[in-house]
């Protein structure tokens, strides 16, 4: 700064820029390099003892009805507007003695298929791992359904929207740290905590444990949020079986409509040589 | 006054009152359950939870393709310059633009919140989306038809208005901008080379639409019936022969229906049209050959294609979309263009919405069933409450078809540019 005049000097200006955007640059580095701590829910069937509090637990904090006797009896239970966690006994095809309770809902993928394909961008995978619908914002169309490698998320006729697990969104952003289903659990079976944590507790347990074979959730639909430990293979338990890789990718997407396009562009092509080879028939319809 | 005019239309054509008291019957019951769906629960529309699209998605599918093959083939006139053609260009428009506009009500219909539709849609959008995409790419298609058809029926207009009187004429004057005769917009309409622009517009925008309805089910992975290149291609070749057959019904019924004979020409025309759609028909054969034979040695998609050779969907596959869609009226449609018989063409035609119909059902519903639903398939027949709205819709699409044709000048003529 010149002392006389109280004014910042030309190079002086620049040399104080030249520092400020040098800082700028790496602590915007820094920002971006920094991930975010992903929260996870892990599910182990091997101590799941079928109470269905975690049903009746999420039931009451999201407010959903009871629909019929789904809280009280072992009948199987799908997945509605109104049931967006469900517990049931599943036996394995290998080994029919074998039989486990299977706690099932939106798996919380890392990368989404559903945000993916939603028109008006009602889903959104949030910072924290959840994947969330604004019931606000959405149009009720069901494209999501169709894209869910779990076939998750579920209309509600009533509220003519799309509703799923939130992971307890709302709870977590009040500091009750857990998801209902996880405070409700009395056996453990439902834990929550940071993503790479609960990937160390699943592998331990499946590593220790003789009857845990299986992680759901390490490498389906490109990895997902929610893990369950499982007694056998998802397809011998009959739960979807979600494929190892991202689904819907973006540039598979693209590839396929690029194909549209260029069909496209091959019947416009037929189309010019069937005007050009049809021309003399012009001429005779004219006269 | 009112009254009085529909006495006067009852007593003059009384086949006529008939069929729009049946076609206002079918939107009343139509509307009736709308409202059922409004006041009980959305739910009485569907028939499974796990298949939430079935008729309502491929009527819309149905209806919306043939629009999109409407436009693709009146290209051929507008844009690639066959005068043959532009003899049916309004008529093509027009009908582009209503089942377009119809097919969409479906969507609207089955959406739980369309309202919101547009305002998330303009706010929001997501490019990933091939929903979003499509909906644009129609939207904009529509305003390029509106336009087409305007600038078609714009001397004929301007011909009524010479000769009308009050009400009409005042109508006439507005829709055919007659007081800003100098007005630069109006120079602008006269201009020769307009209507090519817009029609190449249409047709571009139109089939970038259709091939991105494809892309809708195409882009679903985890749909191993729906995924993959084959079907937004095979939805433009579908939609050109299903927009053929379409033109040709709606032409063949429409002069039958006002008691007229079919000029020579444009008899010669639907001739022409039956071998192209044949062709069409035959190519199409081609590319279901391809699709079962790859999918036999694929392990991916081997249970989609079993499901229609052996599985629940066989006898419709094998007797609407082979047998009444594809090999019958190839048959039957080179007979009548071999015989020169409008009956025979408006036969064959019939047969293949019929089997298309069935294929886009078939289509929606077999993609959904697997793999979700291997075990305990449920029953695929739509709830009577869908088909009542269906019903309503295709009356209404029905009703405004026929007030056009009345009001409208959609004649087979040619059109200025073309002279």
């Amino acid at each position: 700064m010149n002392k006389t005049t109280g004014k910042i000097g030309r190079r002086r200006f620049l040399k104080l820029m030249s520092i400020a955007s040098f800082y700028g640059v790496l602590g915007s580095a820094g920002v971006t390099r920094a991930q975010p701590l992903r929260y996870g829910k892990l599910v182990d069937t091997t101590r799941c003892i079928g109470c269905k509090r975690c049903m009746s637990a999420c039931k009451r904090w999201n407010q959903l009805k009871i629909e019929r006797d789904e809280l009280e009896t072992d009948r199987e239970t799908d997945l509605t507007a109104n049931n967006w966690v469900v517990v049931n006994l599943r036996a394995d095809a290998k080994n029919r003695e074998q039989r486990t309770y299977d706690h099932w809902s939106c798996q919380h993928c890392i990368e989404p298929a559903c945000a993916g394909v939603c028109p008006v961008s009602a889903i959104t995978k949030l910072s924290t791992g959840n994947v969330v619908i604004n019931e606000k914002k959405c149009i009720g169309c069901r494209y999501c359904y169709q894209a869910c490698p779990f076939k998750v998320p579920r209309f509600d006729f009533e509220k003519r929207v799309t509703r799923k697990c939130t992971l307890c969104n709302d709870r977590i952003l009040l500091n009750y740290s857990k998801p209902a289903c996880v405070a409700a659990c009395p056996v453990q079976a439902l834990s929550f905590g940071y993503k790479h944590e609960i990937i160390l507790v699943a592998k331990q347990r499946v590593f220790k444990k003789k009857n845990a074979r299986y992680i759901l959730g390490l490498t389906e639909a490109g990895g997902t949020d929610m893990l369950t430990i499982l007694p056998a293979k998802p397809k011998d338990l009959g739960l979807v079986v979600a494929p190892n890789k991202v689904v819907n990718q973006n540039l598979d997407k693209i590839r396929i409509t690029a194909t549209g396009i260029m069909a496209a562009s091959v019947i416009a092509g037929a189309m010019y040589s069937y005007a050009q080879k049809t021309q003399h028939l012009d001429h005779k319809f004219d006269e | 006054m009112l009254f009085r005019s529909v006495l006067d239309i009852v007593e003059r054509s009384p086949g006529f009152a008939l069929w729009i008291s049946i076609l206002c019957a079918l939107i009343l019951l139509g509307i009736y359950a709308l409202l059922a769906s409004f006041v009980f629960s959305m739910e009485i529309l569907e028939f499974s939870i796990k298949i939430p699209w079935v008729m309502m998605i491929s009527t819309y599918v149905f209806l919306v393709a043939t629009g999109s093959g409407l436009c693709i083939i009146n290209a051929l006139g507008g844009v690639f310059g066959i005068h043959r053609y532009e003899m049916m260009s309004k008529r093509m428009a027009f009908l582009s633009l209503t089942t377009i506009v119809f097919g969409m009500l479906y969507i609207v219909l089955h959406l739980g919140h369309p309202e919101r539709m547009p305002i998330y849609n303009a706010i929001s959008p997501n490019f990933r989306s091939a929903i979003s995409w499509m909906g644009a790419l129609y939207s904009v298609y529509l305003v390029f038809v509106v336009i087409e058809l305007y600038l078609l029926i714009l001397p004929e207009l301007s011909n009524k208005l010479k000769h009308s009187e009050g009400f009409i004429k005042t109508c006439l004057n507005v829709i055919t901008l007659e007081k800003f005769e100098k007005h630069s917009i109006t120079k602008l309409l006269k201009d020769p080379r307009l209507p090519r622009l817009v029609a190449t517009l249409a047709f571009v925008t139109g089939a970038s639409a259709l091939a991105m309805l494809g892309s809708v089910f195409a882009h679903s992975e985890s749909r191993a019936f729906w995924y993959g290149a084959y079907y937004p291609v095979y939805f433009l070749l579908s939609a050109i022969f299903c927009g053929y057959a379409f033109l040709l019904c709606t032409t063949i019924i429409t002069y039958w229906s006002r008691k007229e004979e079919i000029s020579p020409k444009i008899k010669k025309l639907i001739f022409e049209m039956a071998q192209v759609l044949a062709l069409l028909l035959a190519v199409g054969i081609l590319f279901v050959t391809f699709r079962l034979s790859t999918g036999l040695f694929n392990t991916s998609s081997l249970g989609p294609v079993m499901l229609l050779l052996k599985g629940p969907f066989s006898t419709t596959f094998w007797i609407f979309e082979i047998g009444l869609m594809s090999v019958i009226p190839i048959v039957v449609l080179l007979r009548a263009a071999n015989k020169e018989s409008i009956r025979g063409v408006l036969t064959g035609s019939l047969m293949v919405l019929i089997g298309a119909f069935v294929m886009r059902y078939e289509f929606v519903v077999a993609g959904q069933v697997y793999p979700n639903i291997r075990e305990n398939l449920p029953s695929y027949t739509p709830t009577i409450i869908e088909v009542f709205i269906i019903i309503g819709v295709l009356g209404a699409f029905l009703l405004v078809y026929t007030l056009g044709e009345k009001f409208l000048p959609l004649k087979e003529e040619r059109h200025q540019q073309a002279q």
